[in-house]
């Protein structure tokens, strides 16, 4: 199985100053293979969602190197990093964050649109279905339900297939029922189109059996799991 | 297809029902009170042009370096009348002298009213002046006069058809006197007729100067004002060995509009000056567009957005703000123009405003604040492609 990513002696220090540096990350190095649910579960505070971005390429690192899809992302000047992050990162975050002047259909198209590919509509309606938003389409994004937001988030950050998907406590903001039903579309989307995912979470039990779970303590990488096996 | 990123400004932008109205009505208001400045100093400005034309200088003025011309008028308007680019050409004279009258056994006197000697053949076909007599008739005989709004009331309340005396100092340095029948009296709004002035036949006037055959100018209208130079330097180059003036309009009334003008481009820098005004408060607004969406343009460059896309919106939001506003501000002005056309409106309830639709001057104008607008959008927009998107993400 290919590495999708693939993170070596990642640290982050918040601050100049010596005196009043603050140490995110701590030499964090782990990787996850193509077609894996990945799970980065963690108190708060521990670094998760500092590693998150740096894994989106929202954030650069002090130290350390982060490989997606074998690219190293420490070489991508700005306008590059925004191209690779349409292209080969997809998003999703807690509240959904589907930009509420445009339709569902239209926030699905974005991502599809900033990468200059052809038939958008048809492709973002595709992934709506498949997400179970059809009739929901034109709906504007902020009139319709967080779980369906979710939904509609996750159809976005598939939008461009990306290598990997990036999801910030995607549960966090729902009721368990819809919670449920929103893990279980992230599930299907991995089975069904190999997508690989990083889920963020603080609870891990919503998600059952995963591929692997790294567990976050103090800015470090503690302990990887591989389907409950120790790596 | 619509650009994704027009689509988004404008989205962004007609969901900020509030800050696009402001931003336009800034836009807008700028170009109106271009506009409305424009109407009023420079209707204003015209009026006296079209006035001074109509009622004392005509298109080109011909006088003598001499003060009074010696050739015979009626050579020279013959000259005149074989140009085909001349409507009439008349003959005037002038001089001032002391007008009286008797009522209810009392004198009632006026002194250094200036006179005017016109053809009133010749008259009427180059200058309206005879128009502008409210009451009674133009000069129409050797002893008939008009008496300026002014002067009748100088004199306690001139009627037509009183009988005045009107005297004059002749060439000699000896006074002369003659009776009048008033026939008619002048008035115009904004006094720029007649209105100072006593109109008497040319002939009577020369006659009481003892100064026959003398006329102080020609006043000559031509069918297309802007041939006025051609003419004037025709007419120059065919007599070149007398000592003729002939100047335009602008020429001749030169001292009258020349701080007119500095007016007028101190009113249009004053006008430029609050469309710059505008532009500030669409910076303003656009600022506080950015803010308002740190959170979208996190969320636009997660999925991918590059910092010129970020650029290209908000730059794109001051074009809709420009276009919109200037399209607002034309569509304001020209309807403001119009009803000043259409209603004659006068300057302080005096000279009615010469109005004209200034395409040039309109088009300058809406150009000016759409570039400004579109130039106030670079500092916000700009801005906004500086945000980290990890720091907008914050605001998640």
């Amino acid at each position: 199985m290919s590495k999708v990513l693939d993170i070596r002696g990642l640290t982050k220090i918040y601050g100049k100053e010596k005196a009043n540096q603050v140490t995110a990350l701590s030499n964090v190095s782990f990787s996850i293979n193509q077609g894996e649910f990945a799970l980065v579960v963690g108190s708060s505070g521990s670094g998760k969602s500092t590693l998150l971005n740096m894994i989106g390429l929202l954030d650069k690192p002090t130290h350390g190197t982060i490989y997606v899809d074998g690219t190293d992302t420490s070489k991508l000047n700005d306008g590059q990093i925004s191209s690779f992050r349409n292209k080969k990162v997809g998003f999703v975050f807690q509240f959904s964050n589907l930009l509420s002047d445009l339709t569902v259909l239209e926030n699905v198209m974005l991502p599809i649109q900033m990468a200059g590919t052809s038939k958008s509509r048809e492709k973002a309606a595709e992934l709506l279905g498949a997400v179970g938003l059809r009739d929901q389409m034109k709906q504007r994004a902020d009139r319709i339900s967080g779980g369906q937001a979710q939904r509609a988030a996750i159809a976005r950050g598939l939008a461009n297939q990306p290598a990997l998907v990036l999801a910030d406590e995607p549960t966090g903001n729902l009721d368990s029922v819809t919670s449920k039903s929103v893990v279980k579309l992230m599930k299907s989307m991995c089975s069904t189109l190999g997508q690989t995912f990083v889920v963020v979470t603080h609870d891990q039990e919503d998600f059952g059996d995963v591929d692997r779970i790294i567990q976050m303590k103090d800015g470090k990488a503690y302990e990887t799991m591989v389907r409950g096996v120790r790596a | 297809m619509v650009d994704y990123r027009l689509k988004l400004a404008k989205r962004m932008l007609f969901n900020k029902k509030g800050s696009l109205i402001g931003a336009v009505l800034a836009v807008t208001i700028g170009i109106l009170v271009l506009h409305v400045n424009f109407v009023i100093f420079q209707g204003l400005y015209d009026a006296f042009i079209r006035d001074l034309t109509e009622y004392s200088y005509g298109d080109i003025l011909v006088t003598d370096e001499s003060n009074l011309i010696e050739k015979s008028d009626t050579i020279l308007i013959n000259w005149f009348s074989r140009i085909p680019d001349v409507q009439a050409a008349a003959p005037r004279f002038s001089s001032n002298g002391e007008i009286n009258i008797t009522k209810s056994g009392g004198m009632i006197e006026t002194n250094r009213v200036p006179l005017l000697g016109v053809d009133p053949i010749q008259d009427i076909q180059a200058s309206t002046a005879h128009k502008t007599v409210a009451e009674g008739s133009y000069v129409f005989s050797q002893n008939s006069i008009v008496l300026g709004s002014s002067i009748v009331r100088d004199l306690g309340g001139v009627r037509v058809g009183d009988s005045i005396e009107v005297g004059v100092v002749n060439r000699w340095g000896q006074d002369e006197v003659r009776r009048f029948i008033v026939s008619g009296i002048a008035a115009t709004p904004g006094g720029q007729g007649l209105d100072y002035s006593a109109v008497v036949h040319i002939d009577t006037l020369r006659d009481m100067l003892d100064r026959k055959g003398y006329t102080s100018s020609i006043m000559v209208k031509l069918h297309d004002p802007t041939k006025a130079e051609s003419v004037r330097d025709l007419f120059l180059a065919s007599f070149p060995n007398d000592d003729f003036v002939a100047e335009t309009i602008e020429e001749s009334a030169e001292q009258q509009l020349a701080g007119f003008r500095s007016g007028i481009a101190m009113i249009n820098m004053i006008g430029y000056f609050g469309m710059m005004s505008s532009a500030f408060a669409i910076v303003t607004i656009q600022m506080m567009l950015v803010n308002g969406k740190t959170k979208e343009i996190g969320i636009m460059r997660s999925i991918g957005a590059r910092r010129k896309d970020i650029l290209v919106i908000f730059i794109m939001q001051g074009i809709l703000i420009g276009f919109i506003g200037a399209a607002a501000g034309t569509g304001a002005g020209l309807a403001y123009t119009f009803y000043a056309k259409e209603t004659k409106l006068t300057f302080n309830n005096s000279i009615p405003l010469e109005v004209t639709f200034n395409w040039p001057q309109i088009t300058q104008t809406a150009l000016t604040a759409f570039g400004l607008a579109v130039l106030a959008s670079l500092y916000p927009s700009f801005r906004a492609t500086r945000l980290l998107p990890v720091e907008a993400m914050r605001y998640v």
